[in-house]
């Protein structure tokens, strides 16, 4: 919201600057975004007149028709041209003589056009930076004094702060509400604007009335009624105000309704009083099918929750959001019916809500207006009329308030201040700040009891009490202490934390880097990974962007973006991590938690091993490197060595492709899986090169039994060392063999160490030889060879028979 | 005295070849063939019973101190001969000390981790706990219990992603300090740290990003001590030079509340680029927990207060790094993560 730092002068009687004024707002809660000059780098323009056209220029390739004016101040004359349609003799307006300048930094000189010298320029509102018209040059009143420097015959000698208001402080979003906290942060006068209202003889009684059908949603409804006005546009000073404040002059009658809000904060509606049937209001709730034209000339459907102003035969605004198209002003009105109100604050909101319609005005009344100070408003507002309008102010004002509200008592206890803060002001700077602020204060007992004002509708127990008096006396007053605990407590980690930290620190000690991606999924993508029906996924209401409008389903998405991503910028070797939450739909064990949450780990590799180096060949990542990483993350993770099981076709995540993934089990429980990404998902993603994928649920490893460390005695006696080299059908797979002789109990057997896989020439094809040394040792005494060749000979007669392996080399 | 001639010409020639041995391996044929088995010493040792009975302890004597003498010349002419050939060894096989080390290159921790971690352990030296909780909300644990009433526009303050009428995606990580509240009885020390989610998309804002919240209930804590901590804090995190100050602002679940800034550690508090020239860099909100807020999680605000802050983990790490765009959190180039690998 925009202060006018002149306007402010009205209401607080002070010699601090406009930047003094923001450090003390500032200081006390009330956000100062900027602070600028009303109007930049504007110098040197003055009133002058335009005395005559002298001559007839033409038109200008742009299509203008300029002329030679010959423009007047005091004890001069010069000549002029200029092509605005309303430069006429007599006319008073912005004259820019050579050395002005206007905003921008342009400087005026002496210019030749077509042969003939202007010596300056007569300037538009445009041009000099204060308003959007461009048509004409400024028109200023007949009797502007003539010389004077324009900047302070139009006030434009002004500062402007941009100040951002919280929503508990609508009090504060007028120049007055800013004058009362100008007030009590400076200790400067505050000065309530002076209202009288002359009125005339007509009881406004006998000319209208209002009836509230709905006091929930409006407690209070005045009114006044204003006769015999004539619509024009408002002086200039009421038109710089408000453009000042960045607000653009109507006419007469509806700027004055903008110049009340912007200066007490309450706004108004002025109806046109012969368009209201009966002349009678009445406050209700809209009928089921009611539509109304609203003022920005959109025809809208009302539903039964909104308020409406109405007159006995139709809707003729929405309630403290926006008047109606039929009962405007319009420049043939004479009469005015002034609508001063209360309205409930959710239900504008709800309403301006529903209809898309954020107004100034449903602005204020959600926040909460000030119930008791709209008739001064409603005064205020109807003398300017009647003064600007040349009207009269109907006799007394219909002011419909069956039930007046109570301002509430707070007490108030230093030992409160004290004990919330850690330090307290003196008592008497305690009541001064709480009266400046407009507190009725009563502090003869042992405890203080404040009134709180109408217009601060924010304080209703004593802890805002405290927030008051301490933001007025200066936050900067609060001590800096450390807590003194009562008790010590051990400081404790969720095992969510803890697993998360172990497998990250596993991780990229192991050269895998972390990476953090939105927690939003395009369903696009997820479609082309398998997920076809929207079940299962939770889909945001307002996303930002169809791209981002999935809840993850899983981690994967998210890190085939991130090597998408690489791979646009030139990285083609990718081998990172994220660990974070997947979403799903509530499911009974979710309790209170309204969506089913897991913590997994997602791996992803592609492109080389390694960068090129001088020491190593290039090799590509295979599916071996994931399943590494998966193991070293469920070993970091405390888990005990899990099962892995190839999916069989039709099993496993869809985005893995067939025959080169598996599931990591522990007992029947799944807890994760890798593999490679299937091709299909690779195109979706412009992926040309094989990547690999690994994800487990460490929501699921935290709920199985952590692998325990137990220290095994260190063997005494000599271990002996036997290869075994078998050649198998290409079908048996290497895990299917180690079970095998580990199903065979052997006591002796004490390792087992796959060290050699080979296909190729040498075997024959559909043959694979496999390679495994074995350990053999005893806890007790020193093997013979003997008794190893014994054990040895029934591995490789069991294994023979049981898989048509040859021993190789035998 | 002369010795005997046998001992002392094998003991000359033997001694003349260990001095002209050029290997480790022609030394030791030397060293078969004097002092071997079947050796020149050896067999003089040997037949020392063909000797004059009056002969033998001498020349035994003899043999014996041309045999230590030799093995002593050994030794030493070994040493000196494997140092050489060591010499040479290297001197054949010099490595390029210059090539690259064959590298074990260390991964990235995220910057936003790592400094979530950071908060974590420092408030942890101050006795906090650690809490998490859902990022899927409803509305009460979201706004209504954190004193957000229905229908009020400071809901407006943290724009929502909805995904029904009654849940979202938390917008803080305070409906996990109401649940913390609610599951034990104070005094609490905890933070909260975690993903939130608001509608925003700019150099400076993103729809997802990370809070660390804090929250202290006891019989007698108060906003003094919420500044000491805070600026504890801040020491910790920017530098030991750095202060606080607080400045009154609004949220619903806090009363009185305050914006804390830190004073610029990039220039000391003067101004520059980095605090736009103001001399302090907004980076906490905070505040005496509103009575409210108690009461709905069953505390008694006339027998305990409690202070609560949060801060985003984006901004902190943004500043201590000097990124000035927040995109680059969660674009994951690896050039961008590399630059924080341990």
């Amino acid at each position: 919201m925009k202060i006018s730092y002149r306007w402010l002068l009205e209401f607080v009687e002070t010699d601090q600057t406009p930047a003094q004024i923001a450090d003390r707002l500032v200081n006390a809660g009330i956000e100062v975004a900027s602070l600028s000059p009303l109007v930049e780098g504007l110098s040197g323009v003055v009133v002058g007149e335009i005395e005559a056209i002298e001559r007839d220029l033409g038109v200008t390739a742009a299509g203008h028709h300029i002329r030679l004016c010959r423009v007047a101040v005091p004890g001069k004359t010069f000549s002029v041209i200029c092509g605005a349609p309303n430069a006429a003799p007599g006319l008073r307006t912005a004259f820019a003589p050579p050395g002005a300048t206007l905003p921008g930094g342009r400087a005026v000189k002496a210019a030749k056009i077509r042969g003939t010298v202007s010596e300056g320029l007569l300037c538009s509102e445009k041009e000099l930076g204060i308003g959007d018209d461009e048509d004409g040059i400024l028109a200023l009143a007949a009797d502007a004094p003539l010389g004077a420097a324009l900047i302070q015959y139009l006030g434009l000698d002004d500062t402007i702060l941009e100040i951002e208001i919280t929503p508990n402080r609508p009090d504060a979003l007028s120049i007055v509400g800013i004058a009362r906290e100008v007030a009590a942060l400076t200790g400067a006068p505050f000065r309530f604007p002076q209202i009288t209202v002359r009125e005339g003889e007509t009881e406004a009684a006998s000319l209208a009335a209002v009836e509230i059908l709905d006091p929930d949603l409006c407690p209070r409804y005045a009114a006044r009624v204003i006769g015999g006005l004539t619509v024009k546009p408002s002086p200039p000073w009421l038109a710089q105000r408000l453009r000042a404040v960045g607000l653009r002059p109507i006419n007469n009658l509806v700027d004055v309704t903008n110049y009340v809000l912007w200066e007490m904060g309450q706004p108004l509606h002025a109806f046109d009083y012969d368009t209201i049937a009966e002349h009678r209001i009445v406050v209700r709730r809209a009928r089921p099918g009611e539509r109304l034209r609203t003022l920005d000339g959109q025809d809208r459907a009302l539903s039964s929750e909104m308020l409406m102003i109405c007159d006995p035969e139709r809707a003729v605004a929405v309630g403290g959001v926006m008047g109606g198209g039929a009962t405007e002003v319009t420049q043939a009105t004479t009469t005015v019916l002034l609508e001063s109100a209360y309205f409930n604050p959710g239900s504008v909101r709800r309403t301006s809500r529903a209809l898309g319609l954020h107004t100034d005005a449903a602005y204020r009344f959600e926040r909460g207006a000030d119930i008791e100070g709209l008739r001064e408003a409603l005064d205020r507002a109807a003398q300017l009329m009647a003064d600007l309008g040349g009207g009269t102010v109907a006799k007394g004002a219909i002011d419909v308030y069956p039930s007046p509200r109570p301002r509430p008592r707070v007490t108030l206890r230093r030992a409160r201040i004290e004990r919330l803060i850690g330090a307290c002001p003196p008592q008497e700077e305690i009541v001064r700040i709480l009266q400046t602020l407009g507190f009725a204060v009563d502090d003869s007992g042992e405890e203080l009891q404040a009134v709180v004002p109408s217009f601060r509708r924010d304080i209703v127990q004593e802890d805002d009490l405290v927030e008051e008096v301490i933001r007025v006396w200066g936050y900067d007053k609060i001590p800096s202490t450390l807590p003194r605990g009562s008790q010590l407590r051990p400081v404790s980690h969720p095992p969510e934390l803890q697993i998360s930290r172990a497998v990250t620190r596993a991780l990229t000690d192991a050269g895998l880097s972390q990476a953090i991606t939105y927690a939003f999924v395009d369903p696009g993508r997820l479609k082309a990974m398998g997920w076809d029906a929207p079940e299962g996924l939770i889909t945001l209401q307002n996303p930002i962007s169809i791209e981002r409008s999935v809840l993850r389903p899983a981690l994967a998405p998210g890190l085939l973006e991130v090597v998408a991503l690489n791979a646009s910028h030139q990285i083609p070797d990718v081998r990172a991590f994220e660990i974070g939450h997947t979403f799903a739909p509530h499911r009974e064990e979710d309790g209170d938690r309204p969506a089913h949450e897991e913590l997994w780990l997602g791996v992803i590799m592609t492109g080389q091993r390694a960068p090129r180096v001088w020491h190593a060949s290039r090799e590509r990542v295979d599916v071996y490197d994931i399943k590494g990483a998966a193991e070293l993350a469920l070993h970091a993770a405390g888990a005990k060595p899990v099962e892995v099981a190839p999916y069989e076709a039709g099993q496993g995540p869809r985005y893995l492709e067939q025959g080169r993934a598996a599931a990591l089990l522990s007992g029947a429980r799944e807890v994760g899986w890798f593999g490679e990404v299937a091709l299909a998902v690779r195109e979706a993603f412009d992926l040309p090169v094989p990547v690999f994928l690994a994800e487990l649920s460490l929501t699921a490893l935290l709920a199985l039994p952590r692998e325990t460390i137990r220290y095994q005695p260190l063997p005494r006696f000599p271990a002996v060392q036997r290869d075994l080299a078998l050649v198998v059908p290409a079908e048996v797979t290497a895990g299917e063999v180690e079970a095998a002789i580990r199903g065979m109990r052997l006591p002796l057997l004490r390792q087992l160490t796959l060290f050699d896989v080979y296909e190729g020439d040498q075997i024959g094809a559909g043959r694979r030889s496999l390679a495994w040394s074995l350990t053999y040792q005893a806890p007790d005494r020193t093997l013979t060879d003997r008794e190893v060749n014994d054990v040895h000979a029934k591995i490789v007669v069991e294994i023979g028979r049981r898989f048509r392996a040859e021993v190789r080399g035998a | 005295m002369a010795g005997d001639p046998r001992v002392q010409d094998i003991l000359d020639r033997a001694l003349a070849d260990i001095a002209g041995a050029r290997s480790t391996s022609a030394l030791e044929q030397v060293r078969v063939r004097v002092l071997g088995r079947s050796g020149e010493l050896t067999a003089l040792l040997r037949g020392l019973g063909k000797v004059p009975a009056a002969d033998r302890p001498r020349l035994g004597e003899e043999v014996n101190r041309a045999k230590e003498r030799l093995e002593a010349e050994l030794a030493a002419r070994l040493v000196a001969l494997k140092a050489e050939e060591h010499r040479l060894a290297l001197q054949a096989q010099r490595p390029d000390l210059s090539l690259p080390g064959r590298a074990i290159p260390p991964g990235a921790v995220h910057p936003i981790a790592r400094v979530q971690d950071e908060i974590i352990e420092i408030f942890g030296r101050l006795g906090f706990s650690v809490a998490e909780g859902p990022e899927v909300e409803t509305d009460y644990y979201n706004f209504a219990a954190l004193n957000f009433p229905d229908d009020h526009p400071a809901r407006d303050m943290q724009d929502t992603f909805h995904l029904s009428a009654d849940t979202l995606l938390r917008t803080h990580t305070s409906p996990v300090q109401i649940r913390t509240m609610k599951a034990r009885r104070p005094p609490v020390r905890y933070i909260f740290p975690g993903k939130t989610y608001r509608r925003d998309a700019d150099t400076t804002h993103s729809p997802m990003f990370h809070q660390v919240e804090g929250l202290a209930v006891d019989t007698n804590i108060s906003m003094g001590d919420l500044k000491g901590t805070l600026e504890h804090f801040a020491r910790e995190m920017f530098g030991s030079r750095v202060s606080i100050r607080f400045r009154p602002s609004f949220f619903p679940f806090t009363e009185p509340s305050a914006e804390a800034d830190v004073s610029c550690f990039g220039c000391g508090g003067s101004g520059c680029r980095l605090c736009k020239q103001s001399g302090w860099l907004e980076i906490l909100g905070s505040g005496m927990v509103h009575p409210n807020v108690l009461r709905n999680v069953g505390y008694d605000p006339e027998e305990v207060t409690g202070w609560a802050f949060g801060m985003g983990v984006e901004r902190v790490a943004m500043l201590k790094y000097r990124i000035d765009d927040i995109r680059l959190f969660f674009e994951n180039d690896l050039r961008f993560l590399g630059q924080f690998a341990p």
